[in-house]
Order: structure tokens, then C-alpha cells, then sequence
């Protein structure tokens, strides 16, 4: 800033090259924009809508990336609250309300830090590996259904959704894409040039290559029981009431895959990679700064990735346990569709607007008005106010959630996602670390076995069932 | 060689799920703060009793009982003396006797803190500017103090200390190393000075005594 | 000034001025030094495949500033070499230094965690040379207080176990029963952690309404409170398969290296002090001792369970002592100015962590002329080296926590 703001004689070189070009933006960017829009506009609005496809695609991918972040940040504050409600303590409580900004706080924070190498790393590879395990952290994003899509009149199935891209090897792609992490982690801890991060990476290796299989294996025979690997379609195939969740179907796939994700998202028991107790910081104890930040984050979103995975495979992604269009069929009615149309109430839709706010407001503040005599009309209205906005919010969600099927599926994706984000950060608070040889032992000489049991036992269910 | 999660790991994280929904140990300081025990003898605060004078007499026995000699203070006796005794004594070996005396809670007669006369310090300033105001060369700078004022006054110790920067206990102790440097005024002239004389005797006496034991060659 | 030197100064290893030039091998030369000692030499070469690990002062697991060094060969532990002195304070030359009343705030820092057993001690031995007789009443408070101190102890380190394998929770809610009775002994004492409160001749203060509120409360719910605590490590199967089999110490190494307290008794050797040189009320007070590993030894896990059980004893001594507490006064008439006649005198405790004792000698003045402190965790210590040959890494943090070291006794 002060580049800018000395006199033409006291600027450094980088000012005179840069305020020249800050003026011709201003200047400029108006008029420029200006005729652009004029003329290539349209232009460019016909080439984007005769490729929707692309344009969807990359709305989608920014969305995720985008979305990565502040889940990475919700999941922190749950892991330092809840850890510490377990442990009888008050987690943050400072920052935010009750302590909620604190995750994004030490965001800031580590973007702050002095961003190092050691000395003798290897500096290319240092920098990179963060951005490797970032990246296919959330680049497996891309194909978790979050919502879903709607009813094609012609086939009668669903179609689209809430999907980055629903490819039909959308399964496959996830395990390829999230077992390149360990590639990350290897290079972050070889990089280093420190004994304890060449120990915590080459565990890692170990870790997430030995619990790589069974995961794989297990959910082959959900492969097989779906028909599908596209992970909207396994979606798709348990609507209706939770009893079509496959959970049901294949509970020993369903308790193979949570152990084995656990251990694939490097969390408790299974986190010798970063075991803060034996070896510092595993592979991430020379990083700093930024760098540090990916890494952190990484595992937080590879926490969600794996919750959201289960989910998805086993518990009925976006679907609602039970099934509303089911029971008010029973009842004798249709669900509701809702079309509203603002313009017909006319000028009741004024009043409506103009009027409710103010006497909604009154209305939510009068009993707190008259419950305590010392409490002045100001702080009544404010409450009721408060009220007012929660009362309209609620009435916009219940219509969302009526209206649109892809938002009540997206709060039910949301919904059973954290629960086992918290059921991932209550076992971090409980359970003490395995060691290595229990953890290799525990993953090819019972884990392997059990996937493969799981998986006969399945296909000969298919058979014995399609014989009948 | 392997275990299977069974019952135990459940239970371990119902009683952390239970513990989730227990009222937190946690006091919220400082909106809430603990309640400490009256016997509690860790408040950094001299007490008052219910007339609003202050307890402490200055009696000295907190000092006197401390072991490791931390306390200060300075009070006003009965008949209106004023006594204070500052902190630790730099040297280890003269503790014992130094801090007996210390500890009886009688003014102390103290040569270094004593009422000492002011001297004109120009001529002290010239002499450590020569000498880049290096405390190694101090011996050098002693003995020109010695010639300017023809004793080592108190006062251009204290100004040379605070000036390089060496302990005063140093710069004492290096004085009264060498026997050509006094305290007090001569009674008669002064004698010439025998500095560089005794350092190359004490050399030659330390490198016979090396080369007799066998070691290698030290520096000093 | 002085002229810039041209050569670079020769450093140790441990000077943070160390000037790294990229070498890789640079790291091997451990010490700089040719070796010392055959020990120095067998540790410090390196055979094929094997690097040096070094879990340096700081570190989060290392029970207080203890450096170890590790030769290990890819996950396995080959040889270990603790480096002791980080902690260091001159307690024993203090001691020298100070009038007979003052050692008992300066061997208070001595294993911090248990501090009134270290302050018992030095002061059993003060009266044997100067032949004072403790009330009675001064006695059972000090048992009293002795055995709050050990459950509090005990209590940490079932926390600080749990917290070297990777577990979060246990640490904590250590430290909440931890907070009750030390709370406890800051209403009778004055102070919460290093509590200076006997004193030579008796204890320092009374009981008090505090105190006694507070112990009957915390007596109701102790061992409840222990049985829950108790629920949440033991039958976790990833604690136990942690802890079982690791670090067996049979009957004749734990003698052989003078291993006392919980890790004797774990393995399978009945000596306790109290039974064995009876001191103080002792005689009078019933409780047995806990022994396990009685045939092969004990590892880890009967270490760990052996503390538990010694919980409930002196949960059941605090009973008794209360019961049968009498009148009269707390501390004997003693000068201010203690002048003993010069002797020798030995007195040992059992602290939390074995056999703690002190051997004054006195030469008539007002200072002792010495006064020798032996540590329970300074023997307890070399055990590690020898348990660790073959285990993991992991191994040695489990093997460190299950023999309890504080390094304030340790480096005194």
C-alpha cells in the first residue's frame, strides 16, 4: 500500500510498474466490461449453454472445493468440542459463539506462520507433497451423491442429482483417486530430511496400503448386490424405507469398511502416523505455515469423505429413513406439491411483506415482555425479533424441504455424514493407539479373511436366492 | 496375534458418550473463579487485618527463614531507622558468612552500599573510551583509574560497572586480585606499579607448573 | 575487541550452535568424542541398517526432560541409551547448604508428583539424629496425608499411561480426581503442589474444618470413583494387547537391579517398606500388600493393575487412620537453630514409586555436612534399558510409563 500511495520520485521500481496498471484497470475495467459485454456476450452465452456439460462440471468441481473448506472447519470445532465435552472439560468457548469461530481463527492463524524449509530438505518434493495429499483428498469429492436428482417421466428412474460428475465406475474412481494420499504422505515424510517424519511416513505407507484391500474387498459384494459402481445409483437403489438401506443387507461389509475407513483416514486407533506421544508429529513435524494447514486439513476432509462414503454405501445416502410419499399414500393423500405463485395474491402479497415482520416481531416479544417486569421493550422486540427470523426460516425450510426433493435429501446427506463424523471423533476420544505390528496383523490376518468371507457368503446368497 | 473389538472397546465409548451429557469440571475463569482454601499461602498480596493496617512488621523473619534468599525488603524500625536488605550475594563462597550477617536483620555496614563520595568522572570517561569500554581489558583500566585519583574510589567502580556492563562483584574482585591496586588513599606517594611485573611472574609461575604436571599449553 | 576466530569452535552435540553443512552422515556421529567407556563403544556403532533415533529432551511422552537415544533397525528398538541431566538442580549440594529446617522445601522438587515422601524421609532421619520424639497424632497425619498423596499419584499415573499409548481421556479425568485431593491437602497444607508441610518433629498444621469436609466427601466416593475409572482402560482390548507381555521383569532381574515399590511387587517380590523396615504408625494399621506376577514375573499390564490394587489399600489406610486418629499436639518442641549431635542416620520411605530414602550425616553444626538421596526412579530407570531389546517403538513409551519415573528424582 504505501508502494502507492509515495510520489512518482520516491516509488521503487515494482511501484512504477504497478500503479500505472492499477490506474488503467480502474480506468479501464468499466469500459472494457462494458463492451465485452456488448458484443461478446451473447456470444459467449451461446457457447456455454451448447456446452452444458462442462459449465456444470466446473460449477460443480468450485462448489466442492469450495464446500471442502468450512467442512474441514465445522469438523475441527466438533473434534475440539466434543473430545473435550468427554473429557469434562469446555472445548473453545472464547472466539464465536460458544467458541465456534475458533477452527476458522487458527485457519487464519496457520496462514500467518513463518512458512520454512530445513535445510537440507528436499525442496521440491517438500513443497509438493502437501498439495499432492490435499488434493486427492478432495478430489474424491467429486463423485459423492449429495442430493438427489429428479424422476425422468419416460423411464421412471432418477435421473442427475446433486453429483460432481456421477460416472458409472464412480466407486472405483474414489479408491483410486483417495489411495493416492499415501503417495503425499510418503513424499511429506522422505522430504523432510528428520528421522521421526521418515518414520511417520513410511508407517503411513504400511497403514494405508495393508487397509486399502480390505476396503476394496468389502464393498465387492455390495458391487455385486447393487449391479452398479456409480455411487447415485447405489443411492438410488435404497429409497424408501431404512430397511432397503444395505446396511441391512451386508452388515459384515458394512463393519469391515467403517474399520478399515478408519484406518484409511489415519484417525484414532489407527493414527501411528501422527502419533503425538512417540513420534511428534509423524510426517508432518517439519511443516509449518500453510503447508502445515493442507496437511491438517487434508485429514479433516478425508474424515468427511470417509463418513460421507459410508453413508452413501450403506446407510441410503440422501434418503429420509422413512417414507413420507408411503405413509400419506396410506392415508389417502398425495404429497403435496408446491406451486406457489407469489403474483396471485396481489396486493396481499405488500401486506404480506410489509406488514408480518412488524407484527409477527410484536407478536413472538409480547410474552417475554410481560413475563418480567424489568425487562425494557427493547430487549422484548429484540427477542422477538430473533424469534421471528428462526419462526420464517423454519416455515421457508419445512417449504424447501416439501418442495424440493434435492434439498431434503441434501439434509439428510448432512445429517447422517456428521453423525458418523461424530461417531469418528468420539472413538478419537476413547480409544488409545494400536501399534504396528497389531495393525498389520489385525489387517490381513482378520480383516482380509472376513472381506473375503463377506464376499462368498454374498455371492452365494445371489445365486442360491436367484436359483429360487 | 490379532484381537477382535469386542465388548470392552463399546463400553470404553459408552462411558465417554456418558461423560459427553456430565456437568464439566471446567471453571470458567475469570467469570467464575475457584474457591482456594484460607490456609492457602500462594497469594502474591500483603494482608491487612479488619482495622485496615497492614500485618507485615517488617520483622525481617520471612527473609531470615527463606533458604534460598529471595525475599527483599525494606521497612521502618521502631525507633525510626530505616533498614533494607537487597537480593542474593553474587559468589557463592563468602554465602555463608555474608548471609548470616544478612539474615540477623542488623543494618549491615557495607562498603559497597555505603554512603560513598562523588567523584568528577570526566577523566574516568576518557580512560574507558580509550579502552573501547571492553570489560576484558580491565585490568588496564583499573590501573589507570589507580594513576588518575590515586585509589580505586568506590564511585568510579560503580561508574565503570555500569558502563561496560561487568558486575560490580567483578570488577571488585579483580581489584582486589592484584596488590597494586588499593582502596583508600596512599598514606605516603604512591608506589609505582607493579601490574605487568606480577602478570609475567604468575605467567612463567602457571606455564613451570603446566609444563611440570604435563598438561599442554592453556590460555589464561 | 577480540578478533574474529577463523576456526569454527568445536561443538558437542548438544550445542544448538551445531552448523549443519548438509552431510548425511553427519548425524551418525553421535557423540563427536571417541567413546568413553565399552558401553559408549557398543552403543554408538552402528551395524548394518540400523540408525539413531533421539527422543530428545523435548518431547512430549518422556516423563520430564529425559533424552533417549534408540538404535533402532527400522521399527525395532536394537539398543537404547537414556542421556540423564536435564533436570539437574543441585538438590544435594542445596541441602549441604541449608539449616536443617530449610531442606525441607528444598527436597520437595525431588519427585514433584509425590512431594510429601520426599519431605518424610529427610525428616525421619533428622529425628533419629536428634533423638525427637513424634506425637502420635503428628504420625497418623502424616500416614494420613501420605496415602491421600499416593492414590493422587497413582491416579496420575494411570492418566499418564493411557496418554503414552494415544489415549486422550484417561489424562483428563486423572486429573479431575487428582484436583479433589489436592484441593485437599492445599486446606491442610497451604499449598497444592509442593506442599513444604512437614517439618521436623511433627507436621505443620492441624486438621481443619476444610480438610475434613472435603476428605469425607471425597472418602464417599473413592472407590466408586476408582471402579469407573478402572472401566475405561481395563477391558479395552487395544490398552491390554498394548500392555501384556511387554517388559516382563522376572523375580531375580528386578532384584538383581534393586527395582523397589510397584514394579517389585509386580514382579512378584513382596517387599514394601512399610512391612519390611516398619516406620511410623505402620505396625498399627492393617492393610496387605498387592503382589503380582508371582510365577514367570510381571509385565506391563500387572504393573499397571498392580497400582490399582494398591489404590484400594490406601484407601483402606485413610479409613483406619481417620477411625483412629488421637489427640494431642502436632509437632514437638524443637529450637529454632538445630545443632545435632554429629552422626549418621538412614531413614526410608515407600513413595508411590519404591524405596525412597535419606542418609544424613551431620557434624555438629547447623547444616548437614551431607545429605545422600536415594531415589527410588533413578533405579527404577535402568530397567528400561534392559526391557526394551526387542520391541518397538511404540514399546518404549508403554515400557516407560508402566515403570513410572519422575525425572525430578531422577536428576535430583
Amino acid at each position: 500500500m504505501t508502494t502507492l500511495s509515495r510520489s512518482w520520485g520516491n516509488m521503487t521500481t515494482l511501484g512504477k510498474v504497478v500503479v500505472p496498471l492499477l490506474l488503467l484497470v480502474l480506468v479501464g475495467g468499466p469500459i472494457l466490461t462494458i463492451a465485452v459485454g456488448l458484443w461478446v456476450g451473447p456470444w459467449l452465452l451461446g457457447v456455454l449453454s451448447s456446452n452444458m456439460g462442462i459449465v456444470r462440471f466446473v460449477v460443480a468441481i468450485t462448489g466442492v472445493l469450495l464446500f471442502s473448506i468450512p467442512a474441514a472447519f465445522i469438523i475441527i470445532y466438533m473434534e475440539l468440542k466434543v473430545i473435550a465435552q468427554m473429557n469434562l472439560r469446555v472445548g473453545p468457548d472464547r472466539v464465536g459463539p460458544a467458541g465456534a469461530a475458533h477452527s476458522v481463527v487458527a485457519g487464519l492463524k496457520v496462514l500467518t506462520k513463518e512458512d520454512f524449509t530445513p535445510k537440507s530438505a528436499d525442496v521440491i518434493v517438500f513443497t509438493w507433497a502437501p498439495v499432492i495429499v490435499f488434493l486427492t483428498a478432495v478430489m474424491t469429492f467429486l463423485v459423492i451423491p449429495f442430493g438427489p436428482g429428479f424422476i425422468d417421466p419416460v423411464t421412471g428412474e432418477r435421473v442427475g442429482g446433486l453429483v460432481g460428475q456421477d460416472m458409472n465406475i464412480g466407486l472405483l474412481y474414489m479408491f483410486a483417486v483417495g489411495g493416492m494420499t499415501v503417495v503425499g504422505l510418503l513424499l511429506a515424510g522422505w522430504s523432510s530430511f528428520n528421522k521421526y517424519s521418515l518414520l511417520g511416513g513410511l508407517r503411513s505407507a504400511a497403514q494405508v496400503v495393508s487397509y486399502e484391500i480390505p476396503l476394496t474387498l468389502s464393498v465387492v459384494g455390495l458391487i455385486l448386490l447393487a449391479g452398479t459402481m456409480s455411487l447415485q445409483g447405489i443411492a438410488n437403489q435404497q429409497e424408501g424405507w431404512f430397511t432397503n438401506w444395505f446396511v441391512f443387507r451386508q452388515p459384515l461389509g458394512a463393519l469391515i469398511f467403517f474399520i478399515a475407513a478408519t484406518a484409511e483416514a489415519n484417525r484414532t486407533p489407527f493414527d501411528l502416523t501422527e502419533a503425538d506421544s512417540e513420534i511428534v508429529a509423524g510426517f508432518a513435524t517439519e511443516y509449518s505455515g500453510m503447508r502445515f494447514g493442507f496437511l491438517f486439513f487434508a485429514e479433516y476432509v478425508n474424515v468427511f469423505i470417509v463418513s460421507a462414503l459410508i453413508t452413501t454405501l450403506f446407510f441410503g445416502a440422501w434418503n429420509a429413513p422413512i417414507d413420507i410419499n408411503a405413509i400419506l399414500a396410506l392415508v389417502g393423500l398425495t404429497p403435496p406439491v408446491i406451486a406457489l405463485d407469489p403474483g396471485s395474491l396481489g396486493i396481499g402479497l405488500l401486506v404480506l411483506i410489509g406488514l408480518a415482520p412488524v407484527v409477527l416481531t410484536a407478536l413472538f416479544a409480547l410474552p417475554f415482555y410481560l413475563a418480567k417486569s424489568s425487562r425494557p421493550a427493547w430487549k422484548a422486540l429484540l427477542i422477538g425479533f430473533v424469534l421471528f427470523n428462526l419462526f420464517a426460516m423454519g416455515i421457508l425450510t419445512l417449504l424447501a424441504y416439501i418442495g424440493w426433493g434435492w434439498f431434503a435429501g441434501l439434509i439428510w446427506f448432512f445429517i447422517k455424514s456428521f453423525a458418523f463424523v461424530f461417531v469418528f471423533v468420539w472413538m478419537r476420544g476413547t480409544f488409545p493407539r494400536v501399534r504396528i505390528d497389531h495393525l498389520m496383523g489385525f489387517a490381513w490376518k482378520w480383516l482380509l479373511p472376513a472381506a473375503l468371507l463377506n464376499l462368498f457368503l454374498t455371492a452365494t446368497a445371489i445365486v442360491v436366492v436367484k436359483s429360487l | 496375534m490379532s484381537f477382535i473389538p469386542g465388548i470392552g472397546l463399546v463400553r470404553g465409548m459408552g462411558l465417554t458418550l456418558r461423560r459427553f451429557f456430565q456437568p464439566k469440571a471446567t471453571i470458567k475463569w475469570p467469570e467464575e473463579k475457584a474457591d482456594v482454601a484460607p490456609k492457602f499461602r500462594g497469594r502474591l498480596q500483603l494482608l491487612y487485618d479488619e482495622y485496615g493496617t497492614l500485618k507485615c512488621e517488617t520483622c525481617f523473619q520471612c527473609a531470615q527463614a527463606c533458604p534460598i534468599e529471595c525475599i527483599d525488603m525494606g521497612g521502618v524500625d521502631t525507633k525510626g531507622r530505616f533498614h533494607v536488605h537487597w537480593g542474593p550475594p553474587e559468589t557463592y563462597g563468602e554465602r555463608r558468612e555474608e548471609s548470616a550477617l544478612r539474615r540477623s536483620g542488623r543494618p549491615v555496614a557495607d562498603t559497597a552500599y555505603a554512603h560513598f563520595e562523588g567523584i568528577d568522572i570526566a577523566p574516568l570517561d576518557a580512560i574507558l573510551d580509550a579502552h573501547d569500554y571492553d570489560p576484558k581489558e580491565l585490568l588496564a583500566i583499573l590501573e589507570e583509574t589507580q594513576a588518575e585519583y590515586g585509589y580505586l574510589p568506590v564511585a568510579a567502580l560503580k561508574h565503570i560497572s555500569r558502563i561496560t556492563g561487568a558486575w560490580y562483584a567483578q570488577i571488585y574482585g579483580t581489584a582486589t586480585y592484584y596488590r597494586h591496586l588499593r582502596f583508600e588513599p596512599p598514606a605516603v606517594e604512591a608506589v609505582a606499579p607493579a601490574g605487568q611485573a606480577q602478570i609475567a611472574a604468575e605467567d612463567g609461575f602457571r606455564s613451570a607448573l603446566d609444563a611440570a604436571l604435563g598438561y599442554g599449553g592453556r590460555a589464561n | 575487541m577480540t578478533e574474529q576466530s577463523n576456526h569454527r569452535p568445536h561443538l558437542s552435540s548438544d550445542d544448538p550452535r551445531i552448523m549443519l553443512d548438509g552431510e548425511i552422515g553427519q548425524f551418525e556421529n553421535v557423540p563427536p568424542y571417541p567413546p568413553r567407556t565399552e558401553r559408549e563403544a557398543e552403543f554408538y556403532t552402528l551395524a548394518d541398517g540400523e540408525m539413531f533415533l533421539n527422543m530428545g529432551p523435548q518431547h512430549p511422552s518422556t516423563h520430564g526432560v529425559l533424552r533417549v537415544v534408540l538404535k533402532i533397525n527400522g521399527e525395532q528398538v536394537v539398543d537404547l541409551d537414556p542421556v540423564l541431566g536435564y533436570l539437574h538442580r543441585g538438590v544435594e549440594k542445596l541441602c549441604e547448604n541449608s539449616d536443617y529446617h530449610h531442606i525441607i522445601s528444598q527436597v520437595d522438587p525431588l519427585e514433584y508428583v509425590s512431594s510429601l515422601f520426599m519431605e518424610w524421609a529427610p525428616v525421619m532421619a533428622f529425628e533419629k539424629l536428634l533423638d525427637v520424639q513424634v506425637p502420635r497424632r503428628a504420625e497418623y497425619i502424616r500416614v494420613l496425608t501420605g496415602e491421600l498423596l499416593r492414590v493422587s499419584s497413582h491416579a496420575l499415573y494411570q492418566g499418564w499411561m493411557a496418554l503414552d499409548l494415544g489415549g486422550l481421556a484417561p489424562i483428563l479425568y486423572s486429573f479431575i480426581e487428582r484436583d479433589e485431593i489436592v484441593e485437599m491437602l492445599a486446606a491442610i497444607t497451604g499449598q497444592r503442589m509442593l506442599f513444604n508441610y512437614f517439618r521436623i518433629g511433627g507436621v505443620n498444621g492441624d486438621l481443619n474444618h476444610e480438610f475434613m469436609s472435603r476428605l469425607g466427601d471425597w472418602m464417599s466416593r473413592a472407590l466408586k470413583m476408582h471402579e469407573t475409572n478402572i472401566a475405561l482402560l481395563n477391558e479395552n482390548e487395544i490398552f491390554v494387547r498394548r500392555m501384556r507381555g511387554i517388559g516382563k521383569v522376572d523375580k531375580d532381574t528386578a532384584l538383581r537391579m534393586a527395582v523397589t515399590g510397584p514394579n517389585l511387587r509386580a514382579a512378584g517380590v513382596p517387599f514394601d517398606v512399610r512391612r519390611a523396615h516398619p516406620y511410623s504408625v505402620y505396625p498399627e494399621l492393617e492393610f496387605d500388600i498387592p503382589v503380582r506376577g508371582a510365577n514367570g514375573g510381571g509385565d506391563s499390564l500387572d504393573r499397571y493393575l498392580l497400582r490399582l490394587d494398591e489404590v484400594r489399600e490406601s484407601i483402606r489406610i485413610i479409613d483406619q487412620c481417620l477411625h483412629n486418629m488421637p489427640d494431642g499436639p502436632v509437632m514437638a518442641r524443637l529450637p529454632r537453630l538445630l545443632r545435632p549431635r554429629p552422626g549418621r542416620a538412614w531413614a526410608a520411605v515407600e513413595a508411590p514409586r519404591g524405596l525412597y530414602g535419606t542418609y544424613a550425616i551431620s557434624d555438629g553444626t547447623d547444616q548437614p555436612f551431607r545429605m545422600k538421596i536415594h531415589d527410588p526412579s533413578f533405579v527404577n530407570m535402568q530397567l528400561v534399558g534392559m526391557l526394551m531389546k526387542g520391541n518397538l517403538i511404540a514399546d518404549t513409551m508403554a515400557v516407560m510409563a508402566s515403570i513410572d519415573p519422575v525425572m525430578g528424582g531422577i536428576d535430583k
